[in-house]
This record gives structure tokens, C-alpha cells and sequence, in this order.
């Protein structure tokens, strides 16, 4: 008899803790993505203000990105001084972006850029511009138009660079990727990431802002 | 490497709170302890992880280099011992915090509160979401820095395979910054598939623990992108245990020493350079710089992170690059 109570007791607060731990959990099970929403749960939206930054400020900017020629002349007579004279840096550290604009040719291309020889300088000279996936912080940090005290929380100051480099994709890439460019007149006008000096300034890589290609 | 005595005292409550009378007896109203110099608050997240453990020596050694003393607080990853931690400040008298938060969004509350009592407070490594708070906050640029170790990540793994992702902890900012930026570019491959993704706290032996369990049901993974170097090492040891170090491409984030030494010695691929000693230093000089009475600081000052990899480890050491050492 004894053990039949015992077991009535046992099942019946086993009974009441399954009842008090459905309505009262000592610790949920939340996916990682919820929890990454949460985090970067905020009322910004980079969509909008990409929308609004790159017709406000960023296409207005194009006047003011120095001449790419001017630029990689620069680059063969002094490339330690390229930073000072037109680089803008953000923070601390040794890397630094250019925002630079220019005419030229198509002389090639393969399946991420295009080689561009400029022809809008004193002497000949060659940069790329970047067809293929575009990462990073270039646009975002290169034009010096955004500032990372405009918005409070990092991970949406990252969106930004996000949304940027995929409306590039969308909206400035397609011509570039194109056939049939060789030979083809272009005008752009773009920024350059430079993290290493040694590998980075020859020749130039441009994430284009703005492209138009014209017959030869 | 010597550990602050706080550290040593911290899982100790009695002690803890011996220390904390000390440091209130220890000064007078206007907070200056018996040799008449200021004291500086150095509040780290954790020192149970030595990157943490210099950029805590590091603001540390330069604050008292300007003149101050300094003692050093551990949170253990705890938002209540941070708080805690606080508390003491605030009643101790200390004019300044170097602050290393433990969540972006919890630490918000603490650093107002130290605004309140007037005691200016510098982030370190570590952001809160606001920029009302803190006056200034010195933070590594995770998200470029991740992009460049994506491209890495590529270059080394192919365009195709299986990868694991093993997580900080959730509520840091650093965390997600560092998966975002990674995944803005591995996205871009639909080839590569993520097979797991879960937390290990930025920590060396839960690295270990979850990379042992990613790999029974994913055996056949091809690399682990690790969101720190702790975890990076703990999940080494993993493979190392189950015999697959060869198999699997480990990639780490922070260039701590041991992760450095192992990708020169091929056992990790590439790890993510960030400047604890800068961002310590930085730290420390701008809290010297308020006290003497500048007011003019950016509030966020990103500090960039260097791709380190097996073509260019040599140039690195040290926490930094030695170079510039």
C-alpha cells in the first residue's frame, strides 16, 4: 500500500512541476536568427536612406572625385604620398579610399572587371573597374558623404554599405557586363579601397557609382 | 602573464567585497586615494580570454603612464557583475571608465548612470547602442574586417563545400558585424553551404565542445569560421581530437598570439588583426585629454582589422603588426 502512495505522490508532482514549468519555463529556446533580429532590431532603414543618399548627396558628389589620370601619375612619381594628397582614411589604420573620376577605353575585361586605359591625362595609364561581386566599405567610406556618427548603431551603419554595394550591382553594373565593350568609350566615376599599398594602387580597382559607355 | 588582482579576487564574494571597501575607504570624497592620484576604472567583459586580458594591461599600463591609478575590473561576460562593477565605481569616486561592455544594449544603462555621477566613460573594442553615453568609443571595423576574411574564406575553401559558423555571444554587436560581414560575401556563393551556425560565447573550451558536436552530425564539413580566435583555437582542438585538422580550414578573428603562431605554423588558416594595444591606448589618452578638460571627441572612432594570412603572417606578432611596433 505503502508504494502505491509513494508513486501517486511522485506522479503527482512530477504532475504539478510539468504544470508549473509549461506555464512558467525556467529558460526558452529562441532560434539564432530571432535573437539577430532582435539585436539589430532598430527603426532604420538603410533602403530608405540609401534612396535618399545616393540621389541627395552621392550623384551631386560626382563633381568633386579628383581626375583618376591626375591620380595614378600621382601614383608613379611618389605612391607613399597617393594617401595624403587624395586619400581619405576613417579611423585608425593603415588603409584608405579614393574617389576619383575619369575618362577612357575598354581595352579589356574578364569575368569580375573591366581594364580601362585613361585618356584624359598627360600620359597613358591603366585602372580597373570591378564588374563582379562588389564587397566592402568603398562607396560608403570613400566619398567622405556618410559618417559613422550619423548613425547610432554599427550594424546599421553596415547595412548602409550593404544596400549601397547591392544597388550597385543592380543599377550600375548590368552595361558593364555586357559583351562587345572593347574598344567602347566609357566615363565613370568611382571609389578605390587601398589596403595594401604594394598591391593595391597598381593598377587602381574601382567600384563604379557611375558609368556610361558611349561608341568609340 | 600577470593577472589583475580583481581577476584573481572576482569569483570570491567575500573578497570582492573586502576589495570594494578597501577601494571606498581607500579615498577621500573627491576620489583620490591616499598618493593624491586620480583613479581610472578599467571595466574589461572578460579576462578569461588573454585578448581581453591585454587590452585590459594595455589601457592599464597607459593610464598610469599618464599619471593616474588605475584598477581593473572583470565582468566575466556577466551584465550583473558589470553592473555590480558600477556600482563601485560610482560610489568609489573614480573619475574615469575605460569600458569593455559585455552587451550593447544592456550597457547602455550603466554607462548613463556613470554620466550621471559625472564620471566620463571610453569604450573600448566593445560598442553600445547609443551615442549619447559613452564620450567617445574606440571599436575594431568587424564588418571589414569579416568582408576581407569572406574573400579569404573563398579563395581558400573554393566557391564550393560545407562550412560551420561558430557564434559569439548574441547580445555583443561585435558578433553579428563579424557573421554579417563574413556572410555579405559567402552568400554570394550558393555553393557553399552553411551546415551549422551556433554560439560558443567567444569562448576557447565551448568552441571546442560545439565544434565536437557540429562535427557527429556534419562529418564532412570543409572549414569553421570562427567569430574569435578563442574559439578558433578551442575548435582546432576539436579536429585535432577527432583526427580531421587536415580536413577542415579553421578561420579565426581577433590575431591573438596563439592563432597567429598557428597560422605560421599552417594549422589555421586567417585570422582578422584587430589593435587591442591601439584601441587600449586611444582609450586611455582620450579619458586623459577630458580630464584635463578637451571636450571635442568623435564619438566612434573605428580602428580597421588586417587580414592576416600564411602570405603575410610574418609581418605580425604581438597584437599588432611589427611594423609599426
Amino acid at each position: 500500500m505503502l508504494p502505491l502512495r509513494r508513486w501517486r505522490i511522485g506522479i503527482a508532482a512530477a504532475a504539478g512541476l510539468a504544470f508549473l514549468f509549461y506555464f512558467f519555463p525556467l529558460f526558452h529556446i529562441v532560434p539564432l536568427k530571432t535573437v539577430q533580429q532582435q539585436t539589430s532590431q532598430s527603426l532604420f532603414d538603410p533602403v530608405a536612406f540609401v534612396d535618399r543618399f545616393w540621389n541627395d548627396q552621392l550623384i551631386p558628389a560626382a563633381d568633386r572625385a579628383v581626375s583618376a589620370s591626375e591620380v595614378v601619375e600621382w601614383i608613379r612619381s611618389d605612391p607613399k604620398g597617393v594617401r595624403v594628397k587624395y586619400g581619405r582614411q576613417v579611423g585608425l589604420g593603415s588603409s584608405y579610399y579614393l574617389f576619383v573620376s575619369g575618362r577612357g577605353r575598354v581595352d579589356s575585361s574578364d569575368k569580375s572587371s573591366l581594364e580601362i586605359s585613361l585618356n584624359d591625362g598627360s600620359e597613358p595609364a591603366k585602372i580597373r573597374i570591378i564588374t563582379g561581386n562588389i564587397f566592402g566599405n568603398a562607396v560608403r567610406d570613400g566619398t567622405g558623404l556618410i559618417d559613422i556618427n550619423d548613425i547610432p548603431n554599427s550594424q546599421d551603419f553596415n547595412a548602409v554599405s550593404s544596400e549601397i554595394n547591392h544597388r550597385i550591382e543592380q543599377n550600375v553594373l548590368p552595361p558593364l557586363r555586357q559583351k562587345e565593350l572593347i574598344g567602347k568609350a566609357i566615363r565613370f566615376v568611382g571609389c578605390a579601397e587601398i589596403v595594401d599599398e604594394n598591391t593595391d594602387l597598381q593598377p587602381l580597382r574601382l567600384v563604379p557609382i557611375i558609368v556610361e559607355v558611349g561608341p568609340p | 602573464m600577470q593577472r589583475p588582482l580583481t581577476q584573481l579576487l572576482a569569483p570570491r564574494p567575500l573578497l570582492f567585497l573586502l576589495l570594494s571597501m578597501q577601494l571606498f575607504l581607500g579615498c577621500d570624497s573627491k576620489g583620490k586615494t591616499s598618493s593624491a592620484k586620480p583613479r581610472v576604472a578599467v571595466i574589461i567583459s572578460t579576462l578569461n580570454n588573454p585578448w581581453f586580458v591585454v587590452l585590459a594591461d594595455s589601457s592599464k599600463q597607459r593610464a598610469i603612464e599618464l599619471g593616474y591609478d588605475v584598477v581593473v575590473f572583470d565582468s566575466q561576460n556577466d551584465p550583473a557583475k558589470e553592473a555590480a562593477h558600477f556600482d563601485n565605481v560610482i560610489s568609489s569616486g573614480f573619475k574615469a571608465v575605460l569600458f569593455n561592455p559585455t552587451d550593447a544594449d544592456g550597457s547602455v544603462a550603466n554607462v548613463r548612470r556613470a554620466k550621471i555621477a559625472d564620471i566620463p566613460v571610453f569604450c573600448m573594442d566593445r560598442e553600445i547602442n547609443a551615442n549619447d553615453a559613452a564620450i567617445s568609443q574606440v571599436l575594431s571595423d568587424n564588418y571589414s574586417g569579416c568582408v576581407a576574411l569572406g574573400q579569404h574564406f573563398v579563395k581558400e575553401v573554393g566557391e564550393s563545400g560545407k562550412y560551420a559558423e561558430l557564434l559569439g555571444l548574441v547580445g555583443d554587436n561585435n558578433t553579428w558585424n563579424r557573421s554579417k560581414g563574413f556572410h555579405s560575401v559567402v552568400d554570394r556563393y550558393p555553393e557553399l553551404k552553411m551546415v551549422a551556425q551556433q554560439s560558443a560565447d567567444f569562448d576557447r573550451a565551448k568552441g571546442m565542445e560545439v565544434l565536437e558536436a557540429i562535427l557527429q552530425a556534419n562529418p564532412d564539413i570543409n572549414a569553421v569560421f570562427c567569430g574569435n580566435d578563442a574559439m578558433a583555437m578551442g575548435a582546432y582542438q576539436a579536429l585535432v581530437a577527432s583526427g580531421k585538422e587536415k580536413q577542415v580550414k579553421v578561420f579565426g578573428f581577433d590575431g591573438a598570439d596563439d592563432v597567429v603562431r598557428s597560422i605560421a605554423e599552417g594549422k589555421i588558416v586567417a585570422t582578422g588583426m584587430q589593435f587591442p594595444k591601439v584601441m587600449a591606448t586611444t582609450a586611455a589618452e582620450s579619458a586623459h585629454k577630458y580630464l584635463q578638460g578637451e571636450r571635442e571627441f568623435s564619438q566612434k572612432t573605428p580602428v580597421a582589422v588586417e587580414l592576416v594570412h600564411q602570405g603575410n603572417v610574418g609581418k605580425y606578432g604581438d597584437y599588432g603588426k611589427k611594423e609599426a611596433n
